[in-house]
């Protein structure tokens, strides 16, 4: 952030002064710029929404409609909330989850402090860097399961060429121990460009005053690091950990394509497991109430993730 | 005192970082490379043990991405006669002949058509929006800019359901119109959220002045701030393209033929024969426009992946 | 502590906002942890509480 920014903000916020323009209020100019833009997302959200619960208090099936609809109160809920596969199916997405962010934070923050190191062209390989987050994870995520190929495969190749294992004996997806780890490979190479991007900039709003009054202070470098670096980029930190963490809660294209949930249901996330029920077994009524569920949780996590919002706008 | 300093790094300090970092990139392009090369490779170079990194470049994935084929007989081949194109001559080493074009076009084109039509709608909506949340007082403000943006962190295919039974209900089913409309819907949050900052920053003054210049409220909308805001709109429309376009779930849930993007259609292609060079071709035309703009838009990156809220 | 009972009494926003979500915090984890299907059973309720409150507690005075 710039100190022009910061300087403007207020200026800025503040709402224009009344005038009547033509007998329009303010109010109805107001409501001429946003109307179309929340009926739209009613039209496309809020009423789908609404549909949603309503049909999650049903046994409805989209692909039956002649047949009677009942009303069956909560009881899809229960059974999906006492229903041990899908409670696996969320052990398994966290299982993804937690090991992508720890990757991602881990490799995404070093590289970020190695490129604030401003070392010539960085920007340059800043942007080469960025590049995979910015690809169709669909077609990225079907292309590595040519990487993964076991013998032809690139990655197979290299990891039997420095660890010395024969790179036919072993595949990444067809491997219950392994695909697990081939999704987390992927979104580990695709998304840590995101972290690192978001850790720059929090690296970047650290004022170098700040640095120099504890080197006048004699702190030790070790210390300078865990108490200025990282409590100032901590804020950036929870951002980048609370989107990915949304975004993987709810992945499917990349992991459909790469494994399509297998082998067996070993990497069937949240997602994909809900598109079975929804869009191959055609439980609509059932498959509404699993969607109700993800979405309090990904609208509960969401309002956290506007509060850390904010908080860095802040800076 | 030490040499080493946090906020100006020695010479070797900048090395050591350069070397790793630069390391890292090229580790991390190897996937891209690999696709981008594999697209030029004959389907016996791509499977090759071990893997070719020089091989003898062709066009025949390309080819094979364009075009069905259909195997001859060695008598029929004879009386089709001598190939007459390039392309033909690449399909006859095969003992085959170009039947028809493939679908990759078509999907090709609708992903151009529906990532235009939603980008353009969703910056149109998108702008008139970000600036009535920016200039006016608007009751429950923030409730409905987080309203606006949660429908984006909805998961998608959770989203699908009631959507595909709408669909259905109203004919948008495997139609442009529809998924012009929800994606649309999906990329607004975006739009408002970029803009809104965007605009934020441009000083009410110079609107006010045009207020008192007699200017109408719209008139100061589109000839004061639309021009100071060309920057920031232009940067959000190529991350709505870029969402569209990379749109998977939606499109692969929804859409089933006419209206079928690139994504759900490029695993397709690979089908019994396991080409993976048309697969690569496929791929490398749908990626590398994405590339190119992502290196366009690269001042804006952060700005767009946090919804504004950091500006570097 | 005291201070933070004294700020959730006089519906501060701050403190029940941390409340809020701590709750859906919770609520994620038991949804997805691996010991007790109880506690999974038990997860929506959780993050559904800790969802609404928020929503409410975003408009108490700061």
């Amino acid at each position: 952030m710039t100190d022009q920014s910061t300087d403007r903000a207020p200026t800025a916020s503040r709402p224009l002064r009344g005038h009547v323009v033509r007998g329009l209020s303010d109010r109805a100019v107001a409501w001429i710029f946003i109307g179309p833009t929340i009926l739209l997302l009613l039209a496309i959200n809020i009423f789908p929404l609404i549909w949603t619960i309503r049909l999650s208090l049903t046994n409805y099936r989209a692909n039956r409609t002649a047949e009677a609809v009942e009303w069956v109160g909560l009881r899809n809920y229960q059974r999906i909330l006492t229903d041990p596969d899908i409670w696996h199916t969320m052990q398994a997405t966290a299982h993804f989850l937690i090991w992508t962010i720890v990757l991602q934070v881990l490799i995404g923050f070093t590289l970020a402090y190695l490129i604030n190191k401003k070392f010539r062209g960085n920007d340059l390989w800043t942007t080469l860097i960025v590049l995979p987050m910015m690809l169709s994870p669909a077609v990225v995520g079907n292309f590595w399961t040519f990487l993964y190929q076991p013998q032809i495969g690139l990655f197979n190749y290299v990891v039997g060429y420095l660890s010395g294992v024969d790179p036919s004996s072993f595949s990444m997806i067809g491997d219950v121990a392994l695909a697990p780890w081939a999704i987390v490979i992927v979104d580990t190479w695709m998304w840590t460009p995101f972290v690192m991007l978001i850790c720059l900039a929090g690296l970047r709003s650290i004022p170098e005053s700040i640095y120099e009054a504890a080197e006048c202070d004699r702190a030790s470098k070790w210390r300078q690091f865990w108490t200025i670096t990282i409590p100032m980029a901590l804020p950036f930190l929870m951002l980048a950990v609370l989107f990915r963490g949304i975004e993987n809660f709810k992945m499917f294209d990349l992991v459909v394509q790469l494994t399509g949930g297998g082998p067996g249901s070993i990497t069937e996330l949240t997602s994909i497991n809900l598109k079975r029920e929804a869009f191959e077994k055609w439980r609509t009524g059932y498959a509404s109430a699993y969607a109700v569920i993800l979405f309090v949780t990904v609208f509960g996590l969401a309002s956290i993730y506007v509060k850390a919002l904010n908080k860095v706008k802040q800076r | 005192m030490s040499s080493y300093s946090v906020t100006h790094p020695s010479l070797r300090q900048k090395w050591f970082a350069g070397v790793i970092v630069v390391a890292y990139a090229l580790i991390t392009l190897m996937p891209l490379i690999w696709i981008v090369a594999t697209g030029f490779k004959s389907p016996s170079d791509a499977i090759a043990y071990p893997p070719k990194v020089v091989f003898e470049p062709t066009l025949e994935g390309y080819v094979n991405l364009f075009t069905t084929r259909t195997r001859l007989s060695p008598e029929a081949l004879a009386a089709a006669g001598p190939a007459q194109t390039w392309y033909d001559e690449i399909v006859r080493q095969y003992d085959m002949v170009i039947s028809g074009p493939s679908r990759y076009g078509e999907r090709f084109f609708n992903s151009v058509i529906i990532g235009f039509g939603s980008t353009f709608l969703s910056i149109f909506l998108g702008t008139l929006a970000a600036y009535g949340f920016s200039r006016f007082r608007v009751p429950l403000k923030d409730d409905l800019l987080f309203f606006i943006l949660s429908t984006r962190m909805m998961p998608p295919v959770a989203v699908a359901i009631p959507i595909f039974l709408m669909f259905r209900e109203v004919g948008l089913s495997d139609t442009h119109l529809g998924m012009i409309l929800l994606y649309t819907a999906v990329n607004l949050s975006l739009s408002v959220w970029l803009l809104k900052g965007f605009i934020d920053e441009i000083p009410v003054e110079y609107e006010e002045a045009a207020l008192i210049d007699g200017y109408t409220r719209f008139q100061a909308f589109y000839k004061v701030v639309l021009p100071q805001a060309a920057t920031g709109i232009a940067s959000t429309a190529i991350f709505c393209l870029i969402f569209a376009w990379n749109e998977y779930a939606f499109a692969v849930l929804l859409t089933s033929g006419t209206a079928q993007t690139a994504p759900p259609f490029i695993p397709t292609i690979i089908g019994v024969g396991k080409d993976w060079p048309a697969v690569a071709a496929g791929a490398t035309l749908f990626l590398v426009p994405v590339m190119v703009f992502t290196v366009l838009l690269r001042k804006h990156l952060l700005r767009g992946i946090t919804f504004g809220a950091v500006r570097k | 502590m005291r201070a933070l009972v004294q700020d959730l009494a006089r519906l501060r926003r701050g403190p029940w906002e941390m409340l809020a979500t701590v709750l859906i915090a919770l609520g994620v984890v038991m949804l997805m942890q691996p010991v007790s299907l109880w506690l999974y059973t038990h997860s929506f309720v959780v993050t559904l509480v800790g969802t609404v409150m928020f929503i409410i507690v975003s408009h108490f005075p700061e």
